[in-house]
């Protein structure tokens, strides 16, 4: 008896699992709305696109950062924090007009994760649903035409602010976790345009792409409980919407992954995708310097080598935790600020990853930025079942 | 002492050992019957409850509907987002028939034949179980009658049917539509419309489990390696497909499906095709688990649920929580076992009725324990005399034989535990956890233990047994050692005083006027034993009374031939054979103590045999009696065959209008049933609509006058059952809780109740009402069944033809005449009471071994008397028929005082135990040819076992025991 696979993924896995194995290919090509399609010659449009496109077959809204004591003139980061809300399309009932709140046109996860670094511990806490694609439906939603999205008490809103600026309000209760996130995230710096304007390729075929875009620097405030203790605490982070329809080459197994915030305001995104051998199939990523333009990176001008690996007791997964990353803006060396940042959700969604807080350091071993790292594949090649 | 006694107790039983396995045996029985009673139970009721927790989940709250229309499915917004709920887990369920065959496939089924096919209720936990059948305790009730007063096909829903074969091989299968298969017409199945994302937090046992595409479902198909290319909607999209059906084993099963195969369930709509896409674990009666959307749509309930199983986070009380969310009308909190609680209510009168009469059983050993102990004493006498003189007190002597009682009473209760465990084991596997009742349908219990109860059987066993001895024990206390020495005291035990049986008799009386205690006879239980005891004891009267005349014949008799006998001529044979029955007589009467304690086992067993022959022929009698009045049509046909399934199975809305047209068809008549919730404690009441007219009295078998019509107020009619657990009265005003058809919104309606009827299919009640009257109430034009006047001459096969053509092959009718259901419903009536016919015979029995027992004893503390006889010149075969004679007069006066017991005792079951279990009333009817053969039987069979009882005793002694005295 395998227990029930329910899958909630990171969003890297997505990429290649969702679509290819979930979801019918043809009427997904067939069927999306013309706004939500995934092309080279779609330009991104905001407030419009901060919101959902249910004619993409997946799309997330993820945040991450580290937060420090509200006061702390040393900013000395105490937590880290992750926030993810997914949207599936089934490829279910599309074809006809059925009315119902259950109808699984949709489906909704999310996930919030805490990772204390002075009692070096690490909570999460998971939730699913579905939509039937009514935006009016209170306790579901991912509404278009701004970031609005609702999975029983758990949201994620975005405000627009003067001249464009962003303010998002996430809230995560999850007291069977002994968890609860509440935060404010303010953007200090434009959208982030991945790839070509946005259009980001994930893939040596041209659908294997998706439309992708990124608030760095973000200014967070956060109420965060943990354990039954309540703390108000400052913070910065980082923002992903990301949608598509497209699936990657079934030969790719797993997906490393880095957003960091630079010291110095600029922003450094980078991702690999393996092969079985470990080799990369395809890469990409961007640096964006303070005040700067976007410099887009091509699949082979980022390289991730592996470092010291730490080995989960719980799975038998052996994670890299220090990682040696080149890229266009120079060699960086990333450490995880914690080795035990497993997520094994086997019990109730068969996914297991590794996604934490880590620290990146110059040629010189100085602290040049903090961000996220994102490891899936390990245990096995994912897949849904 | 006790050191000493030990051996001569030993002695005793050494020199006696069948007459006290007699004793031990009969305490055995009693003690096997009730315990074997108890773990049947328990066990049937632990596997329910486990298939009901199953299926329920542990969810901290279960916000349920209050009627099956379920409530508005916005509800799940507001607990959806409340911050305190770490799940809410949407359920929707409904009862509907399932078929493996396309509709019109496999659909010309004989006429009538298909109602047998009718299978089990399924398990159906929390909705209003107006299907759960009413049915039968093995004392006082009849199982699966029909199921509507005037227009019901009946519900045949054997609590074991066997399971159709088992699902044949993938092959075989192809040829779905070969005769073989067409037997397995449709199968009642629970639907449960679940969330796959959430259920298997709370309810793992509804999860649904795909069988994985990869792997060949049977191993008959050869697994192909581009299996994995052609993948079919796995994952989530499978588990949420809108014709994903999941299937529990029962289901499996009784379908005769595999996972792959197409399965077709009844719709309001149609039948809606589905793919068996795998399994659930739940146990229980056969379910089809579904997303929860599927059920929605295909069933036409859009908007709406029956059940939200919420998980809070921990430390929430939930009664606090869910008063503060403020439930909408129509939703109701519902604590976590309810249906188990109401579950065990539905057995429970039916469950304390074979536990008593078990207990009646108990007290059959207790009087042969009475026998044996009483003659045990009579001839240990010298013996404990002897003891006496030598120091044993009087008290020890009385303590010395309550204890070997209360060693044989432990012996037998625990050979009765043992044998009650067999016993429960056996039953379980043939007759399933209800003994054929029919509360526990699809449930297939293992045996569990229930401690207490157990235990208070063997307790129960060795009271009993003590009890038994008392009397005998203050015989042993009173005898006069020195007496008893000389021979004295031996004869004649002080003469039982006759008030103790009548102040028994009158208790019990009294106790039978008593009110139920918990809605238990509990009273009328104790009266009856309070009858049997007074009636036993006062036996000895009974023989003196009857003997009076034929004794002052007697001693004319025996006058003339003792003074005929003025010479020293040794009598004539023919002078001997004269005296034998005065002398049989003279002795019946001297030794009457001895006869209560000869025939007590005899009168308790055939009081209770009478007893329930009289109550089940008055049921019998009242039932067919019934079934004529509510079978006035000739032909009956219905759609679905439980309450629950009738939603969804509805009869084309021109069918009766096409169905009066039909040549041959003199009058039809459309019914539509619901099942209504009064009180979430009871099980729901059925309601029935059909065209009473303006003479209720000739469509239903009203009790009593019915309140004429007034103009502007709505009438309805209540059943017996319904009036009695409701408290309604005629005249009385009740609020009917329909729902407007198309809405979940209540539509509390009051109706007056116009009369009472006699209902014996539904125990917790039905509400009959005018079918125009609901009709323009809830606007719900759906029927269900249809009773058909037919001409004289006109073939109901070929109407039933016609009308099955007409309703096309979507809607499949079940369809009997009037005879077929009569016929069926008596078979059906008999079958579940042939447990008491065997309850009887076995009760008979070992009042025949404690006569058996008794005799022999007699024979040999009498062998001086029988000396004393052969040296006047009797031969042995004439001391036999002294004997036998003796015996006779003995087993009449216990037939007689049988006789009469059992008759009051059945006053007592039909006229106090009945109404108050079962809430209804039947006339007493006296199966007199019955009664008769039944004394017969005892008396030829009594003694038939005297004479060899006393054959085989005096075989041996007669001609020694004469040389030995002289």
């Amino acid at each position: 008896m395998s227990p029930p696979r329910i899958p909630r993924l990171p969003r890297r896995a997505w990429l290649q699992s969702v679509a290819a194995a979930w979801l019918p290919a043809a009427p997904l090509r067939a069927a999306p709305d013309d706004d939500d399609r995934i092309a080279p010659d779609r330009p991104l449009r905001f407030p419009r696109d901060h919101g959902a496109h249910p004619g993409a077959g997946t799309e997330w809204w993820y945040a991450t950062g580290w937060l420090w004591a509200e006061g702390d003139a040393a900013r000395t980061p105490t937590h880290g924090f992750q926030l993810t809300f997914f949207r599936s399309r089934t490829g279910l009932a599309t074809a006809d007009a059925q009315p119902g709140r259950f109808v699984p046109r949709q489906l909704l996860f999310g996930h919030a994760a805490l990772t204390d670094l002075a009692v070096r511990t690490h909570r999460h806490a998971q939730r699913i649903d579905r939509w039937s694609g009514d935006e009016a439906q209170p306790e579901a939603h991912a509404r278009r035409a701004d970031t609005a999205v609702q999975l029983g008490a758990w949201s994620l809103r975005r405000d627009a602010q003067p001249n464009g600026a962003s303010r998002y309000t996430a809230a995560l209760p999850a007291p069977e976790a002994g968890l609860d996130l509440r935060l404010t995230l303010d953007s200090t710096q434009p959208v982030l345009l991945q790839g070509q304007a946005g259009h980001s390729r994930k893939g040596p075929l041209v659908a294997q792409a998706s439309h992708y875009y990124s608030q760095p620097q973000l200014a967070v405030r956060a109420q965060v409980k943990a354990g039954g203790q309540a703390r108000t605490l400052a913070g910065t982070g980082w923002l992903d919407h990301e949608w598509s329809d497209a699936y990657l080459a079934p030969e790719a197994v797993g997906w490393d992954w880095i957003g960091i915030n630079l010291a110095d305001g600029g922003a450094l995104m980078a991702f690999v995708l393996r092969r079985r051998d470990g080799s990369a199939l395809w890469a990409g990523g961007s640096h964006r310097p303070a005040g700067g333009a976007v410099r887009s990176f091509a699949p082979d001008e980022v390289q991730f080598t592996a470092g010291r690996t730490w080995l989960s007791p719980d799975t038998g997964a052996r994670y890299p935790v220090q990682w040696t990353i080149r890229t266009p803006a120079g060699v960086h060396s990333l450490t995880a600020l914690l080795d035990a940042q497993e997520l094994d959700s086997r019990q109730s969604t068969g996914a297991v990853y590794w996604e934490g807080l880590a620290e990146l350091r110059d040629g010189a071993g100085a602290r040049v930025g903090l961000g996220y790292l994102e490891m899936t594949g390990r245990v096995a090649p994912l897949k849904m079942g | 002492m006790w050191r000493h006694l030990l051996p001569l107790t030993l002695a005793e039983w050494r020199h006696h050992p069948w007459r006290h396995a007699a004793a031990l045996l009969a305490v055995a029985l009693g003690v096997a019957l009730a315990s074997s009673v108890q773990m049947i139970n328990a066990s049937a009721l632990s596997e329910f409850a486990q298939a009901v927790r199953a299926v329920n989940g542990q969810p901290d709250v279960v916000l349920t509907a209050e009627q099956r229309a379920g409530f508005d499915d916005a509800l799940m917004a507001r607990v959806a987002m409340d911050a305190a709920v770490t799940l809410a887990s949407p359920v929707l369920e409904l009862d509907s028939t399932a078929r493996r065959d396309a509709p019109g496939a496999a659909g010309s089924a004989a006429l009538g034949s298909d109602l047998t096919a009718g299978g089990a209720t399924t398990l159906n936990p929390n909705a209003p179980p107006g299907q759960a059948r009413p049915a039968g305790d093995g004392a006082s009730d009849a199982q699966a009658l029909p199921t509507a007063p005037a227009s019901a096909a009946v519900q045949v829903e054997p609590a074991s049917q066997p399971n159709k074969a088992s699902p044949p091989p993938a092959p075989a299968r192809s040829t779905a539509s070969s005769p073989a298969v067409a037997t397995a017409d449709r199968t009642p199945v629970r639907v449960v419309g679940v969330d796959a994302l959430k259920v298997f937090r709370v309810a793992p046992a509804l999860m649904p489990r795909p069988d994985s595409p990869g792997t060949p479902a049977s191993g008959d198909s050869p697994p192909a390696d581009g299996a994995a290319s052609a993948r079919p909607a796995g994952g989530v999209a499978g588990l949420l497909a809108d014709d994903a059906a999941y299937l529990n084993p029962a289901a499996l099963a009784r379908l005769g499906l595999a996972p792959g195969d197409a399965l077709w369930l009844q719709s309001a709509g149609g039948w809606q095709r589905l793919r068996v896409a795998g399994r659930v674990s739940a146990g229980g009666g056969p379910l089809v688990v579904m997303d929860i959307a599927a059920v929605q749509s295909r069933f036409g309930l859009l908007g709406r649920l029956t059940r939200l199983d919420v998980q809070l986070v921990a430390g929430t009380p939930p009664g606090a929580w869910s008063a503060a969310l403020g439930l909408p009308a129509g939703v109701r909190a519902a604590a976590p076992d309810e249906a188990v609680a109401r579950i065990s209510n539905l057995s429970r009168a039916y469950r304390v009725n074979l536990g008593v009469l078990a207990l009646v059983a108990l007290l059959v050993g207790g009087f042969l324990v009475y026998s044996v102990v009483s003659l045990s004493v009579a001839q240990r006498t010298p013996q404990l005399a002897l003891l006496g003189v030598l120091g044993l007190a009087a008290a020890d002597r009385r303590r010395w034989v309550l204890a070997e009682a209360a060693v044989v009473g432990l012996v037998g209760s625990a050979a009765g535990l043992a044998a009650g465990a067999a016993l429960a084991a056996l039953a379980l596997r043939l007759l399933g956890g209800d003994l054929g009742g029919g509360y526990f349908p699809g449930v297939a219990p293992a045996l569990v233990w229930p401690v207490l109860p157990l235990a208070a059987c063997g307790v129960l066993g060795t009271v009993a047994s003590v009890a038994g001895a008392w009397w005998p024990a203050r015989q042993a206390q009173a005898l006069s050692p020195a007496q008893a020495l000389k021979g004295l005291g031996q004869a004649a035990p002080p003469r039982a005083p006759v008030w103790p049986g009548l102040a028994l008799l009158v208790t019990g009386g009294a106790l039978a006027l008593a009110p139920p205690i918990g809605g238990l006879p509990l009273a009328a239980y104790a009266a009856v034993a309070l009858l049997l005891a007074g009636g036993v004891s006062l036996v000895p009267a009974v023989v003196a009374l009857l003997v009076r005349a034929p004794t002052r014949r007697a001693q004319a008799l025996a006058g003339d031939a003792v003074v005929g006998r003025t010479d020293n001529r040794p009598a004539t044979p023919g002078q001997r054979a004269a005296l034998l029955l005065p002398l049989a007589i003279g002795r019946a009467r001297f030794a009457r103590q001895t006869a209560a304690a000869t025939v007590a086992g005899v009168v308790a067993s055939l009081a209770l045999s009478v007893a329930i022959t009289v109550m089940v022929a008055s049921f019998r009698a009242a039932v067919a009696d019934w079934l004529g009045a509510v079978l006035p049509a000739d032909l009956y046909l219905r759609t679905a065959p439980s309450t629950g399934a009738a939603d969804q199975a509805v009869l084309p809305a021109d069918l009766p209008a096409a169905a009066a047209q039909m040549p041959g068809v003199l009058r039809v008549s459309p019914s539509r049933q619901v099942a209504l919730t009064f009180s979430p404690e009871q099980p729901a009441i059925t309601l029935i609509a059909r065209p009473l007219g303006d003479e209720p009295a000739r469509n239903l078998p009203l009790l009593g006058e019915a309140l004429p019509a007034v103009p502007g107020t709505l009438g309805v009619w209540v059943s017996e059952p319904a009036a009695a657990i409701h408290g309604w009265q005629v005249g009385d005003t009740l609020v009917l809780p329909l729902v407007r058809e198309g809405s979940t919104a209540a539509l509390p309606t009051p109706a007056r109740v116009r009369g009472v009827w006699r209902d014996y299919a539904r125990q917790f009640g039905a509400v009959a009402i005018d079918l125009a009257d609901y009709q323009r109430l809830t606007g719900d034009s759906r029927l269900n069944d249809l009773a058909l006047w037919l001409a004289p001459g006109t073939a109901p096969a070929t109407v039933v033809a016609a009308l099955r053509q007409r309703a096309g092959p979507s809607v499949p009718l079940d369809s009997a005449t009037t005879s077929e259901l009569r016929k069926l419903s008596l078979q059906i009536f008999d079958r579940s009471f042939a447990v008491t016919v065997y309850l009887q015979a076995v009760a008979i029995g070992v009042g025949l071994v404690g006569v058996a027992a008794s005799l022999s004893a007699q024979v040999l503390a009498r062998r001086k008397e029988f000396g004393l006889l052969a040296h006047l010149g009797f031969t042995r075969a004439q001391v036999m028929r002294l004997m036998a004679l003796e015996t006779a007069a003995w087993l009449g006066a216990g037939v007689v005082v049988g006789l009469a017991l059992g008759l009051a005792m059945a006053v007592v079951l039909v006229d106090v135990v009945n109404p108050q279990s079962f809430h209804w009333t039947m006339p007493l009817h006296l199966p007199l040819p019955r009664l008769g053969a039944l004394a017969a039987a005892v008396l030829a069979a009594g003694t038939a076992t005297a004479l060899w009882a006393a054959r085989r005793a005096a075989g041996r002694s007669a001609v020694l025991a004469v040389k030995e005295d002289w």
